[in-house]
């Protein structure tokens, strides 16, 4: 019994071994203007997500359609550094045309694949693309890569809780020690908040389980909040907003899907364009107009305004009128 | 000459179950000696090997070996000089290694674990010869691993390893114990040949009456931390099985089992 | 080809990692987690060394230093504080995540896209003709888990080496040669994660970036490596796969470096049937607990006095 299961194992290692040498010699590449790429997206969260579903309607737009010309490989790499590269790996190795990373080391690992493999890659939720370097500091791709940045609007951000916040003096930011994105961005925060008579406190954490403590002692601090696009933190978002309603302190998100959950307003990015924007110069190079070396990364300049008026209600505040009229949407509900 | 002196050792000490196993022991074994030692369970037989080769620590007295305090020095260290043959036969030998590998093991004892080759090649008939003293056609069998062999095989592997290279004290604790009669008694030879040829100093530890009073120039009866038969020469010479049964079974009414 | 060669690349990089993983798991019998940070700990310090302007195969003798260094410290903590293997594994792995964020220079992700690799350099460009390009990668990578599994099958044969096998197989003899058990075990662990980080280093370099999550899971790439491997061409009972086929023996390195390449080829293929990557991880777990089980894994041992 022992020694026949013991061989049915093996058979089915030799098996996949085998079924894996064959399937590399049947990749297709018919070329009548059918169009394959590939989409690997670091993690599963609410921004990453919009800025695929924008990639795929930009694309659209110009005409790459899912479907009818253009067929679609997806991969998660659930935040696996190890996944992210062979699932980058598996791509190169269909021959697709265009691979697009979503977020920073799955953009990165598509570039180390990418050029080897003279495959071009697009990005988009890449914060810093020039500290990841995948652009120089002109802002001119390293190679066949370009993209878009979600870099956070801080002055607009600022600009928007001193309206709702008239009194406010400090801000509190909770932020991951290990996020390289945080880190610039707080950087960025603490230079412009003077300006706006803001003084900002930080406090780092290193995993999700330090969250409750340092919200916490945060809130004791602090007269408002406002997130970052921190993958950790944005997570226990709940948590966060739970405590500082109890304590009826203002959170300020940082995009619409925090806004959705009970941040009290945000000038966020819209990922939705964004991924749109991205689309678009994806089928720039997939036409061949233009080469992804010739295109530098671009960002999105206009935030727009989200508000949550149920939010408001119960903090006892209302937003400004110019505000209200210039936002993009406000939600009357939290939604869970 | 091995020397213990003034030895306690508690288990649990300074709690409700605190045992005494040794209170103010002594004992002095002359170099060359053979002892046999035997006792019920839990007499101290094996923990007075384990306090020898320093397995388990003491609460107080001190081991000299010769002008040596050795009271305090870590197990490996005394194992230096002492050779040791466990009751379980797999504690003497490597099961994944072969018997090549355990010989050149054993025999580089005492020398420099460096990155010289494990098995000297210039060695193996060495090896194989000793291995032939065994009978138990082992000097075929070197590239077979350990783990295969039987356990009588292990033991006569583990007896020859732990004498291979010179050692002052040879430590038999039970070692035949685990054998069938056969393999015991094949293995009891092999002890006495080497002891001899070797003159080592060696303590037997026994449950098996016939050997101790068979084997060996002094045996030990102990009882409750004490050596209750202590007799050597003409007087351990004369000493038969009935002699050491029936102190056995006084011993046992005494303790009312 | 492609995929044949990502999956090798893959594959042979993780392999010397695997081979450590062997040397604690397989012969030492010591379940140690900390190649789970000493992996990212040699990517982190050979991005930092890089941007210094380190000559890039000089990093991987600094990478397999470091490691070693951080496998003693697990080993002291086991031997000397007498800490449990699996807590002292899990002390040094929560510890050096810390140290890892700072040999990266506070950052937790490094590109070294820029700088010269052990896979790119002038030298290389000049000496490679363009038609092996493609397969300079694989020749390299090929080239380094050659020389580690030379080196090690070397190693294991010297009487450290016999030692060091001696002590996961039987702890009592040892301490009957006259060694210090405990000085052994912490050998084969710095051994261990020497080649750990020695992978994480090489990792770092393939990729062209260091990232802190790299580690994660790099324990589990590395048993089921060394499980798959040996239970497939050289099983402790039981015919062997080669021997059936009627082809030699196989040493055990050589099994652990193909298991690493089996295992990478079953992820890819799962990729490729479309799997995602939540599942995979489940699957990996009860593919890992089947060959376990199926396998005479659980050996008997003799441990201590009894």
């Amino acid at each position: 019994m022992m020694k026949k299961s013991m061989k049915a194992k093996t058979l089915f290692l030799a098996a996949a071994a085998a079924a894996l040498l064959a399937g590399c010699s049947g990749s297709s590449d018919s070329k009548d203007k059918t169009y394959t790429i590939g989409i690997g997206q670091f993690a599963a969260h609410g921004s990453l997500d919009n800025c695929r579903e924008g990639f795929l309607l930009g694309l659209a737009e110009e005409g790459f359609v899912e479907g009818e010309n253009l067929t679609v490989l997806y991969e998660n790499s659930q935040a696996d550094g190890g996944m992210a590269s062979q699932i980058v790996t598996n791509f190169a190795a269909q021959k697709v045309d265009l691979i697009c990373g979503i977020a920073t080391p799955m953009a990165q690992t598509a570039y180390g694949v990418g050029k080897k493999q003279n495959i071009p890659v697009i990005y988009t939720a890449v914060t810093d693309p020039v500290a990841a370097e995948l652009a120089g500091s002109d802002g001119a791709p390293v190679g066949e890569i370009t993209g878009t940045s979600d870099k956070l609007p801080v002055r607009q951000q600022l600009e928007m809780i001193r309206a709702i916040l008239p009194e406010a003096r400090t801000i509190g930011i909770l932020f991951t020690t290990s996020e390289v994105n945080s880190l610039s961005t707080i950087e960025e925060y603490k230079a412009a908040a003077p300006d706006y008579g803001f003084e900002i406190v930080d406090t780092g954490i290193s995993a999700t389980a330090d969250v409750p403590l340092a919200a916490d002692s945060l809130l004791e601090k602090v007269d408002c909040l406002t997130n970052l696009t921190d993958n950790t933190v944005v997570a226990s978002l709940p948590v966060i907003l739970d405590k500082a309603a109890k304590k009826n302190i203002p959170v300020f998100g940082s995009e619409i899907e925090q806004v959705k959950i009970g941040c009290l307003a945000a000038m966020g990015l819209d990922y939705i364009e964004l991924g749109k924007q991205t689309g678009r110069m994806a089928a720039a190079v997939l036409r061949g107009e233009k080469k992804a070396s010739e295109m530098n990364f671009e960002v999105i300049e206009e935030a727009a305004f989200y508000g949550n008026t149920k939010v408001a209600e119960n903090l006892g505040l209302t937003f400004p009128k110019d505000l209200t009229s210039s936002a993009k949407e406000m939600f009357a509900e939290i939604t869970q | 000459m091995l020397r213990l002196n003034d030895i306690n050792k508690y288990y649990n000490a300074g709690t409700v179950n605190e045992m005494c196993l040794f209170e103010d022991f002594n004992l002095s074994i002359e170099n060359g000696q053979f002892v046999s030692v035997v006792g019920s369970n839990g007499s101290g037989k094996t923990s007075m090997l384990n306090i020898i080769c320093g397995s388990i620590p003491l609460d107080s007295g001190t081991i000299y070996i010769g002008s040596e305090n050795i009271t305090h020095m870590p197990e490996f260290k005394r194992l230096r000089r002492i050779g040791r043959v466990y009751q379980n036969p797999a504690m003497g030998t490597c099961p994944h290694m072969t018997i090549l590998e355990n010989m050149a093991l054993a025999d580089n004892k005492g020398k420099p674990f460096n990155l010289r080759r494990g098995t000297d090649k210039r060695k193996v008939d060495g090896y194989r010869e000793a291995l032939k003293t065994l009978g138990l056609g082992l000097e075929d069998k070197l590239h077979v691993k350990v783990g295969v062999l039987s356990g009588g095989q292990r033991q006569a592997m583990a007896l020859l390893m732990s004498t291979m290279t010179p050692i002052e004290f040879l430590i038999l604790d039970e070692h035949t114990a685990a054998l069938d009669p056969k393999t015991a008694e094949i293995i009891m030879e092999l002890t006495d040949q080497i002891v001899k040829s070797k003159r080592l100093t060696t303590i037997m530890v026994t449950h098996n009456l016939r050997y101790a009073v068979d084997y060996g120039d002094r045996l030990l009866m102990m009882h409750q931390g004490q050596a209750v038969i202590d007799k050597s020469g003409e007087e351990k010479a004369s000493m038969k099985i009935e002699d050491l049964l029936e102190r056995f079974n006084t011993i046992s009414i005494e303790c009312g089992n | 080809m492609t995929l044949i060669l990502g999956v090798l690349e893959e594959g042979l990089i993780y392999a010397v990692m695997a081979l450590g993983v062997y040397i604690t798991y397989k012969i030492l019998d010591f379940p140690d987690l900390s190649v789970d940070s000493t992996f990212p700990m040699g990517a982190a310090l050979t991005a930092s060394a890089l941007l210094a302007g380190m000559d890039p195969v000089l990093t991987l003798i600094l990478s397999f230093a470091a490691g070693a260094a951080a496998g003693c410290v697990t080993g002291l903590i086991h031997v000397k504080l007498k800490v449990r293997d699996l807590l002292s594994g899990i002390i040094v792995m929560t510890g050096l995540y810390s140290v890892n964020l700072r040999l990266a220079g506070g950052r937790a992700n490094v590109p070294v896209f820029n700088q010269d690799t052990i896979f790119e350099n002038p030298f290389l460009a000049d000496v490679i003709p363009a038609l092996l390009s493609p397969y300079l990668m694989v020749l390299i990578l090929f080239l380094i888990i050659l020389i580690c599994k030379v080196l090690l099958d070397l190693y294991l044969n010297t009487r450290s080496g016999y030692l060091l096998r001696a002590v996961g197989d039987n702890e009592a003899l040892v301490t009957s040669l006259a060694k210090d058990k405990g000085m052994v075990k912490i050998l084969g662990l710095a051994i261990a994660n020497g080649f750990s980080a020695l992978a994480g280093s090489i990792y770092c370099q393939h990729k062209g970036f260091f990232e802190i999550s790299v580690g994660t899971g790099t324990i589990v790439i590395g048993l089921a490596s060394v499980i798959i491997g040996i239970q497939l061409l050289c099983p402790e009972n039981g015919v062997s796969l080669p021997s059936r086929l009627g082809l030699p023996q196989v040493r055990p390195t050589t099994a652990v470096i193909a298991g690493s390449v089996v295992y990478k080829a079953c992820i890819s293929l799962a990729i490729s049937m479309g799997m995602e990557a939540n599942d995979l991880k489940l699957i990996t777990s009860i593919l890992f607990l089947i060959i376990l089980v199926v396998s005479t894994e659980r050996r008997k041992k003799v441990k201590g006095l009894a």
